[in-house]
């Protein structure tokens, strides 16, 4: 099970990004310190976590932390 | 293979997996009262802003993280800001590399930057545009020739040619593909070489297996195969052509397992090669920017029980210990084999053992089965002194820096030993599989090279001569009587084609004797051989114990009727004998029957070359604070530039025979 304060640990824990629960509904180029690179080491960070295959696709069209913890718990 | 639950079978995630088990505890880890890993130690840094501060630090909390935490140390490391880190710690190498390539590369940033602060450098990285290699290595105008970057990476990939195969397609369609695009990296490898600055680095194309699965037939299966790989080979000799081009060869990497692409990033992504696969070739370059930055490896040291032989010599005897023929001892047979191939390229070895002396000769003496004998050794260190200690004193007697040193051990304690005594030494951790041993050598590649010269494979031959010498000296009362003895020739002359890339190879590996660290490549080398305002000399030396061979290195440039020193090296096996002296005596005399007003030398510091900060005020230069520089740039505000009237030269000392040819 991976809750959205797990995925914001994960920014913080290994990407040092200093995000909190407010970061979670803004625009992912909001976050200071994001990169639009972050994204697919994310997708196999959190794939690794859980155990669960991601679908990709919608990972990559996701525009907030919301969405991307909606399509990685789906 | 179809994967039900992707993320166990897939190649992406498959390193990670490894990354989960070992970082998990990381957020936790240290509220136990354990001692923080590296990697949690480098995320307090970035967490608290403090990575630019501590930045010395990270080589060592670095060291001997496993795989996957060293990529996971890459994303903390990424974006940092190489310029703050060199302005803050000046003894830091920076090494510059300029990113492109056809497909999306997000993961080879982050692995290059923990790759070369691995190794205690700062990485300057700038990555292009996707998919612009074409435009950037063509248009000497493109960002990434502005860059003048130490190493430009041109990353390929098998879509470089598979982009262009219509479908449906037949071998002679891919043979025609890979035919243009190589005569493509022959013009943009030409290009660089005009107008670029380093080494351009290229890779080969891994095949797939999900297009030579496509065709049916084995007949043109079987061609495609051979048209791939005689495209490759096509690609690996280009290097022979253009001496500024290193390619390196991905087909042992997937060889070794690791995967070429991910399906998924592939497709949606453009990441047409793993994550794994740039760490690997991440892991190459680390090593080339060693090079760059002067910091190859030079000696491997490595222990005696349990890594060169199965057993403890000390309780087993020598006809008790492993080292062919059991199942055990023909591993270590191999690893043997291995130790004495590196040693024939000019690694010096040296062997490090808590063992008492006269029985390890023996061993290298008697032992019928050794592959390793006494002479392949510049230094058999047998004692029972903290090996740190030992690889320090070696140090010393070998006149080499302490970081140009590798060091292999069976036991963690010596390992964990050495890493926290001596950080920038490079540790292989060996275990008690010896089958494993070779690999574990092997996964870095600590002494690679762009290229071997002459030199290189008489390297061990020469040190050991050295280590003869210093014994000599210890029978001589004063070092003036043992300089008469030694009788030492010097020939100073132009440098000759075949000596450019030796030449090269001086100004970087040379460290202590080099008076402006000035780093060039083969190219630049040639580039000044060429320049008839340019004076480029090249020391030969010998003694009685042997030959030196090209030890030293005077470049110079005439200005105005002046002569200009740009730098002057020489290899630190021959440096505090006169040979520079002499050689100093030699061009000031040169350059006053040339007509010259005066002859101009420079210093510039690094983290190094201290010793030869007086260089030239020694021998009769003045110190010119309002001299304008002969450079541009950054390099030269720390600059000291030095002049010499030629009024009164020193002379050539008397225990020197120099021959000067100019």
């Amino acid at each position: 099970m991976l809750t959205i304060d797990d995925l914001l640990g994960v920014l913080r824990d290994q990407l040092g990004l200093p995000v909190t629960a407010d970061h979670a509904d803004r625009a992912l180029d909001e976050i200071p310190g994001w990169d639009s690179l972050h994204l697919l080491w994310l997708i196999t960070t959190l794939e690794t976590r859980t155990g669960r295959r991601i679908a990709m696709a919608d990972f990559l069209e996701a525009s907030t932390l919301s969405e991307i913890h909606d399509v990685a718990t789906r | 293979m179809e994967a039900t639950n992707a993320p166990a079978a897939s190649a992406v995630s498959a390193a990670p997996a490894a990354a989960a088990a070992e970082t998990a505890p990381a957020p936790t880890g240290t509220a136990n009262g354990t001692v923080p890993t590296g990697y949690q130690q480098l995320l307090e840094l970035k967490s608290t802003g403090r990575l630019v501060e501590s930045y010395p630090e990270i080589e060592r909390l670095l060291s001997g993280l496993p795989e996957a935490d060293l990529l996971a140390a890459g994303q903390l490391l990424r974006g940092l800001d190489a310029e703050e880190v060199a302005a803050r710690h000046p003894q830091v190498p920076t090494v510059s590399l300029a990113v492109t390539g056809h497909g999306t590369l997000a993961a080879l940033v982050p692995a290059l930057a923990a790759q070369l602060a691995r190794h205690g450098m700062a990485a300057r990285i700038r990555p292009a545009d996707f998919d612009s290699y074409v435009y950037d290595l063509s248009d000497p105008g493109s960002a990434v020739y502005a860059a003048r970057a130490d190493l430009t990476l041109c990353v390929l990939d098998p879509e470089v040619v598979f982009d262009e195969v219509p479908v449906p397609w037949q071998v002679g369609d891919v043979e025609q593909v890979f035919a243009r695009k190589l005569r493509l990296m022959d013009t943009l490898a030409g290009t660089f070489t005009a107008v670029g600055r380093g080494t351009l680095v290229l890779n080969t194309l891994p095949l797939p297996r999900r297009y030579a699965a496509q065709l049916v037939d084995h007949a043109s299966r079987a061609a495609l195969g051979a048209v791939w790989r005689e495209g490759n080979a096509r690609l690996l000799r280009l290097a022979e052509t253009f001496p500024a081009l290193v390619v390196l060869d991905l087909d042992p990497m997937v060889a070794g397992g690791v995967a070429v692409s991910e399906a998924r990033t592939d497709a949606y992504a453009k990441a047409h090669l793993s994550p794994e696969l740039l760490a690997e070739y991440a892991r190459q370059i680390g090593h080339l920017a060693r090079n760059v930055a002067g910091r190859t490896k030079k000696c491997l040291a490595v222990d005696l029980d349990n890594t060169l032989w199965g057993g403890t010599l000390g309780d087993d005897g020598l006809s008790g210990i492993e080292v062919a023929e059991t199942y055990r001892g023909e591993a270590f047979r191999a690893f043997q084999r291995v130790v004495k191939q590196l040693g024939s390229q000019g690694v010096l070895l040296a062997a490090l053992s808590k063992n008492d002396s006269a029985p390890v000769r023996e061993v290298f003496r008697d032992h019928p089965a050794m592959t390793l004998r006494e002479d392949d050794f510049v230094r058999i260190s047998a004692n029972w002194q903290p090996k740190h200690e030992n690889l320090e004193r070696l140090a010393g007697e070998l006149n080499l820096d302490v970081g140009s040193f590798v060091f292999a051990d069976d036991s963690a304690y010596e390992c964990g030993l050495v890493r926290r005594e001596l950080p920038r030494v490079g540790v292989v951790r060996l275990d008690e599989e010896p089958a494993y041993h070779v690999e574990k050598l092997l996964r870095d590649g600590w002494f690679d090279t762009p290229r071997l010269t002459a030199e290189d494979r008489l390297r061990a031959v020469r040190y050991a001569d050295e280590l003869e010498r210093k014994d000599f000296l210890a029978s001589f009362d004063s070092i003036a009587d043992y300089l008469r003895e030694l009788d030492i020739r010097v020939r100073l002359g132009t440098v000759e084609a075949g000596e450019v890339p030796r030449v090269s190879q001086l100004t970087q590996r040379t460290n202590q004797f080099n008076m402006t660290t000035r780093r060039l490549q083969p190219a630049d080398v040639q580039s000044l051989v060429d320049d008839p305002s340019a004076l480029v000399l090249a020391i030969h030396s010998g003694d009685r114990f042997g030959e030196n061979g090209l030890v030293g290195v005077i470049l110079g440039r005439w200005r105005d009727g002046v002569l200009d020193l740009e730098n002057f090296l020489l290899s630190c096996r021959v440096f505090s004998r006169g040979i520079e002296k002499a050689c100093l005596a030699a061009v000031l005399r040169y350059a006053r029957e040339r007509g010259a007003t005066a002859v101009h030398g420079s210093y510039r510091p690094s983290a190094k070359n201290g010793t030869v900060e007086d260089f030239y005020p020694r021998h009769g230069f003045v110190r010119c604070p309002d001299q304008a520089p002969p450079e541009s740039g950054d390099a030269a505000a720390s600059c000291r530039y030095y002049r010499h009237d030629l009024a009164e030269i020193i002379a050539v000392p008397d225990h020197v025979h120099l021959t000067a040819n100019l």
